[in-house]
């Protein structure tokens, strides 16, 4: 089915299948709630107004996820820059620079800390991971978001499920 | 020879080609030491999946977009503001910083105490902005809430919703490096 973005039935369509998703992506890589939900807004407001035509469901699925992995990236990197400046001038932010959308919710402390972990990680294991387990993507389609070859997704993958286990603490416990 | 864990995680996603998913099954049935490794990588894998942003957790945010989406974007054509976004960073900024002041200028428009719903008064009552529209983001409470007691994302959001061109200019009593920003809408 061809999917015009412009188009407000079609938009309700992509946008009910597809929010949870990108939420998901935009949550786990900045692990900030509300920063997660103003990109999201963000990415829909561009995919709508930009009225683009997609050949397929999927392919307006994988603009929406390029789109809202970019912008969480940069938050996450313009957050960095402003944590360093404010260092540089003898501040410290008063607020968690993660951030923590989590918060008012009773989640389990373990998945907090999954959560917390999986935000530590460097960016390019981050982002593989978080598409590999939060937004369920295979190889084939992490390596078509993130312009990379599928063997290198792979390797991402498998370390930041390394790193993971280091950060959680249960790499001792493993030893064949 | 023993399995190691870049094959065990290609594995464990189902991304593993034959030959070579047959032959790690084949070690697998025989060597319990890769056994155990591949449960404990399965498990990494699983708590993270487990860790995922749930759906109760992303249903009022999915709603509340769609609403503002539904009244500013869809049907109308309109072009959007982005300034929600970037302000929020802003104001995560001031936070830090003890003694800040914010001043809004959207168009001409008289800032009165009032409830939340009159927050700013209709368009046609128009006002210049001077020194006394100069708000402390935090004041304290008070039982009628007056503008000062507002958050600064409150503000934005009313004038956001009355379909105002906001300029936004922050403000601290010290100078830090980044005093000034401004953001403006469409
Ligand atoms: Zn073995």
């Amino acid at each position: 089915m061809e999917i015009r973005s412009g188009d407000d039935a079609v938009f309700r369509q992509v946008y009910k299948q597809v929010f949870p998703l990108v939420m998901r992506v935009a949550y786990h890589v900045t692990f900030n709630a509300d920063i997660a939900e103003d990109i999201c807004q963000d990415a829909f407001i561009r995919f709508y107004d930009k009225d683009m035509t997609f050949p397929s469901l999927d392919d307006a699925k994988f603009w929406l996820i390029r789109v809202v992995k970019n912008l969480a990236i940069n938050h996450v990197k313009r957050k960095a820059n402003e944590v360093a400046k404010m260092e540089k001038i003898g501040r410290t932010p008063t607020d968690n620079p993660f951030g923590d959308g989590a918060r008012e919710l009773l989640l389990n402390e373990s998945k907090v800390a999954v959560r917390r972990a999986v935000a530590q990680l460097p960016e390019i294991y981050r982002t593989a991971i978080v598409l590999r387990e939060y937004a369920d993507l295979d190889y084939q389609q992490i390596a078509k978001v993130l312009k990379i070859s599928e063997s290198n997704v792979k390797v991402r993958v498998h370390r930041a499920r390394k790193e993971l286990e280091v950060i959680l603490g249960r790499e001792d416990v493993n030893v064949p | 020879m023993c399995l190691d864990d870049q094959i065990l995680n290609t594995y464990i996603d189902g991304e593993l080609a034959q030959p070579w998913k047959s032959r790690v099954e084949n070690h697998l049935s025989t060597c319990s030491g890769c056994r155990m490794r591949l449960n404990s990588l399965k498990n990494i894998s699983d708590d993270i999946k487990n860790s995922v942003l749930s759906d109760e957790e992303i249903r009022p945010r999915q709603e509340r977009v769609l609403a503002m989406l539904e009244k500013n974007c869809l049907g109308k054509k309109k072009k959007f503001s982005l300034f929600r976004r970037q302000l929020r960073f802003s104001v995560g900024q001031l936070a830090g910083a003890a003694a800040a002041f914010v001043i809004v200028f959207a168009g001409a428009i008289a800032f009165t105490s009032g409830r939340a719903d009159q927050i700013i008064p209709a368009p046609e009552t128009e006002t210049d902005i001077d020194i006394a529209n100069i708000m402390p983001v935090r004041a304290v409470d008070s039982p009628q809430r007056g503008l000062d007691t507002f958050t600064l994302d409150e503000i934005l959001k009313n004038l956001d919703a009355r379909g105002y061109d906001v300029d936004v200019k922050l403000k601290s009593i010290k100078p830090v490096e980044f005093t000034e920003t401004e953001v403006l809408t469409n």
